[in-house]
């Protein structure tokens, strides 16, 4: 027992952090009905502003501090608000894509503003030990928990208690009702998103001294908050705290466990999406209810003509082939915008073709990557035959990816794949399925194809067999059942298609797509590793696919010029360390942009209702309509011959 | 008269609340069966038990003599029961033409892998056919191409029975039809719900709050309140109801 206490102890540390940070992230999602993916990257913000008022600016540490705990939350609370506020009309993806587009400019721009190696943070906290239980316990760890469990308590206690607190718990049950009584939900709302981002800041300021100043890392860590929220059911303050008790003293304890195995060193850092994706999965939809209306993607006609794409799509095509002739040395960037049109391209037939927002995506192309290797350069067999057994290895993982997504959907989907993800990386990545301990894996390309230039065209090949096949689906039965879902499953099912079946089949397309992706990159790269396939990235390329939303079907191809080609123009290391920012912002502006696009577009409709309206004249209706109702009755009658006459069974009707 | 729709017994409760107690009713193909009541009676909640998107506490449901309380909505509708909503839950990306289209295929792809990903020749043939069929009876041909959710509230209400007409639904449960259409418009959805009806002999479970429509062409009334069934009985009877006055129709009726 004695040698699992300092286990316990880091336990209760650093799950008392999780849990402040989870309850944060609890209250602003049910006060806003905005789930913000950006919780962790307010946590890293946090720390770094204290470390460039500390170090870098000089500033004791008291005033740094002051300055982080007390200016920095709310001015940032305000901005949240507002997007919250505004993202209240946009579609479950654009809720999603929204915050998590703004994650990504915050931990993006941290990263290239600081630099992405970690950085020590002052330990501002003393750091002597005292004795506790026998066990030497650092003072920073004690008055560590004691913060986050003070800020816990008192906070449920202010739930509870205060007018405020009541208030904010009317706001999460009815917002409406609580603006009839002349309460603002505004600043109900505003105060929410105050504690959130402040819990959020100091969560940041915990964790730094513990772990050294990462933004990935940071951010990561609060994402471990998730699972947290998780256990609380997306609503429960109090089980959300316990979950991140029980998530710090899981992972502690599995740290202990696993020492000495290779295999599993990756266990103990996925312990909390673990405990997401699972919670998720069981929890189920009937336990998960989100908070917010639930809206329909606007509707949207095409951009171009049939004829006019069939043009687009033939130049597009001419300048591809004219690309090697044209581009000189820079052809191996193109060669990688192909391998991205594949990604994209799968990823978009989940995203926009079947509305389920995936975030688990890189981790196909993973499994793919280190799928070819092992067959290709492991095994031996032909090149392109490596290539689609890959591609088809890479399909049961789908489909795996598939059970959230029969289980939950809209933002629970998201939250598990990317839970899914997460616990890929983490834990398979490193294993000798994938790409093992030393974490690359030769790759080649095929014999006699092997130059750039002439590889080039073998991915071109890809890249339009990959296009065909999306064109194919999207206009066969599945294409318009995927669309009918995205739009409604509830009426597709009583119609009686199984939609659990549909869902499992685009994913495992999807899979297939993103697998030979996968291949195609570790082919194009001649090695395999799992650096670009981190399920960050899952966030970023959704990001950056929703940038190009309004292209429809040519969004992969623009998506991938963007991820590929752009940063290789222009600005240099600089530029590549920033595009990450403007996908995300991108991310942000299309979502709130598409979120006042609905808003009008809803009030011009619920005008177009009121003109159509006749709820006054239901019971007793028209007299009008009850006689030339006289017609249909009589065919009526004549049918089932009951004789009934006319003017007696439309009395009532005609009463008034 | 051949069976249809039986429920039988039917309680839901949700926690604490019981919204439908103990309701039996009986809706035969060939007819039109109303399910009248005030908000809040249980009409919608009762459907939603028919077509599966609910479980019932207690009871269960019949379907053409089959026992179908623990079938999925895709299985009962697979079996021949299709349904419309109050809130016109059209595809809205979709057009006019493959909403209605979907009544049918999304029936043909049931929950084969294969099925769902492409048609046969023998089944494009059939949901054309029924398609245009469907089309013609809902006078939608002209707006066949418009996007779904371009549309009016009374064009909305069309396609919506439109798709279930193109499925072949032998029973047929609609979910306050004619709310949101104009009087002419409601004239012209009772005609033809009573001409599909005569012509398919397909049963309809009709849930309404237009008075008029209900009794001119149901054929036989169940009365909800309160989740109770307090009256049945052709329109004649449920007219002459003191219960019915009293619960639904008040004294205006009176």
């Amino acid at each position: 027992m004695n040698e699992l206490l300092p286990f316990v102890i880091i336990g209760i540390t650093t799950g008392s952090v999780y849990g402040l940070a989870a309850m944060g992230l609890v209250l602003t999602y049910k006060t806003s009905g905005i789930f913000n993916f950006a919780h962790g990257s307010i946590a890293a913000l946090a720390a770094y502003a204290f470390y460039d008022l500390n170090v870098l600016r000089g500033l004791p540490w008291p005033v740094a501090l002051l300055l982080v705990v007390v200016v920095l939350p709310p001015l940032l609370a305000l901005v949240m608000e507002r997007i919250a506020t505004r993202l209240a009309d946009a579609t479950a993806t654009m809720k999603i894509v929204a915050t998590v587009g703004l994650q990504l400019a915050i931990t993006s721009a941290l990263l290239a503003h600081y630099g992405s190696e970690g950085l020590p943070f002052p330990a501002f906290l003393p750091v002597e030990t005292v004795s506790l239980l026998g066990i030497e316990v650092g003072i920073d760890q004690l008055v560590s928990t004691g913060i986050a469990a003070t800020g816990a308590l008192a906070f449920y206690l202010f739930f509870r208690r205060s007018r405020l607190g009541v208030r904010m718990r009317a706001v999460v049950d009815d917002p409406d009702l609580l603006s009839l009584s002349g309460t603002g939900p505004v600043a109900v709302r505003r105060s929410a998103w105050l504690i959130g981002t402040w819990f959020a800041a100091i969560s940041g300021l915990l964790l730094a001294p513990q772990i050294g100043l990462d933004a990935l890392l940071l951010t990561l860590l609060v994402v471990q908050a998730y699972g947290a929220a998780a256990v609380g059911l997306f609503r429960n303050l109090p089980a959300t705290y316990a979950g991140g008790l029980l998530i710090g003293l899981l992972t502690a304890l599995a740290t202990k466990f696993v020492v000495g195995s290779e295999t599993l060193a990756g266990l103990p850092p996925a312990i909390p999406f673990l405990v997401l994706f699972v919670v998720l999965l069981v929890a189920g939809k009937r336990r998960l209810v989100e908070v917010g209306a639930q809206l329909r993607a606007p509707v949207s006609s095409p951009l171009l003509t049939p004829g006019a794409t069939k043009v687009v799509v033939l130049v597009t095509l001419v300048v591809a082939l004219a690309i090697p002739l044209v581009v000189g040395a820079k052809v191996p960037v193109y060669s990688n915008a192909l391998v991205f049109v594949l990604i994209f391209a799968s990823l978009h037939l989940l995203v926009h073709t079947s509305g389920q927002a995936s975030l688990a995506h890189a981790g196909l192309v993973a499994v793919g990557a280190a799928s070819f290797s092992h067959l290709a350069v492991g095994a031996g067999l032909p090149w392109l035959v490596a290539v689609l057994l890959a591609g088809v290895i890479a399909v049961p993982v789908g489909m795996l990816v598939a059970v959230p997504a029969i289980r939950l959907s809209g933002l629970f989907l998201a939250l598990g794949t990317f839970g899914f993800g997460l616990l890929l990386e983490r834990v398979a990545y490193r294993t000798d399925f994938m790409f093992g301990t030393t974490s690359t894996l030769e790759a080649t390309r095929p014999a006699g194809f092997a130059s750039d230039t002439v590889f080039y065209y073998v991915l071109l090949g890809f890249a339009v067999a990959g296009g065909l096949v999306v064109a194919v689906v999207n206009r066969s039965r599945l294409g318009r059942l995927l669309r009918a879902m995205a739009d409604s499953p509830t009426t597709l099912t009583t119609l009686g298609l199984g939609v659990n079946v549909t869902r499992v089949t685009v994913f495992a397309i999807s899979a297939f797509l993103a697998g030979v992706a996968g291949s195609l990159y570790a082919s194009q790269s001649l090695s395999a590793t799992g650096t670009p396939f981190s399920a960050y990235n899952s966030l970023v390329w959704l990001a950056v696919l929703v940038l190009f939303a309004m292209a429809r079907s040519a969004a992969p191809v623009l998506a991938a010029l963007f991820v590929a080609v752009a940063p290789a123009y222009g600005g240099g290391e600089a530029m590549v360390d920033w595009m990450p920012v403007f996908f995300g912002l991108g991310a942000l502006l299309v979502a709130l942009h598409q979120a006042g696009a609905r808003r009008s577009g809803d009030a011009q409709d619920a005008d177009a209702r009121d003109i159509g309206s006749r709820a006054d004249e239901r019971i007793g209706g028209g007299s009008a309509a009850a006689e030339r109702l006289a017609e249909v009755t009589a065919a009526n009658t004549a049918r089932n011959g009951s004789g009934a006459p006319d003017g007696a069974r439309l009395r009532i009707g005609a009463s008034r | 008269m051949r069976t249809g729709l039986r429920v039988d017994g039917l309680t839901i409760r949700f926690g604490g609340l019981t919204a439908v107690n103990s309701v039996t009713l009986d809706a035969p193909q060939g007819r039109v069966t109303g399910l009248i009541g005030p908000n809040g009676a249980g009409k919608t909640t009762t459907f939603n038990a028919c077509s599966g998107l609910l479980r019932p506490s207690a009871g269960t449901v019949s379907l053409f003599d089959q026992d179908v309380t623990g079938a999925s909505a895709a299985a009962r509708a697979r079996r021949g029961l299709g349904r419309t909503f109050q809130r016109m839950d059209l595809f809205d990306s979709l057009t006019v033409e493959q909403n209605i289209a979907l009544g049918l295929e999304a029936r043909l792809a049931r929950g084969h892998p294969i099925k769902q990903l492409v048609s046969s020749r023998a089944d494009r043939k059939a949901v054309r056919a029924a398609t245009e069929e469907a089309l013609e009876l809902c006078e939608l041909g002209e707006l066949r191409r418009e996007p779904a959710g371009a549309l009016s509230t009374g064009q909305r209400r069309r396609v919506d029975l439109g798709r279930v007409l193109a499925g072949g639904f032998s029973m047929l449960l609609l979910d306050e039809p004619s709310s949101g259409l104009d009087t002419a418009e409601t004239v012209r959805f009772g005609q033809l719900v009573s001409r599909v009806v005569a012509e398919r002999g397909c049963g309809v479970l009709l849930v309404e709050h237009d008075m008029a429509l209900v009794m001119a062409i149901c054929d036989y009334l169940y009365v909800l309140d309160f989740g109770e069934l307090i009256f049945e009985g052709t329109p004649d009877e449920v007219r002459g109801s003191d219960a019915v006055r009293a619960a639904y129709l008040g004294s205006e009726a009176a």
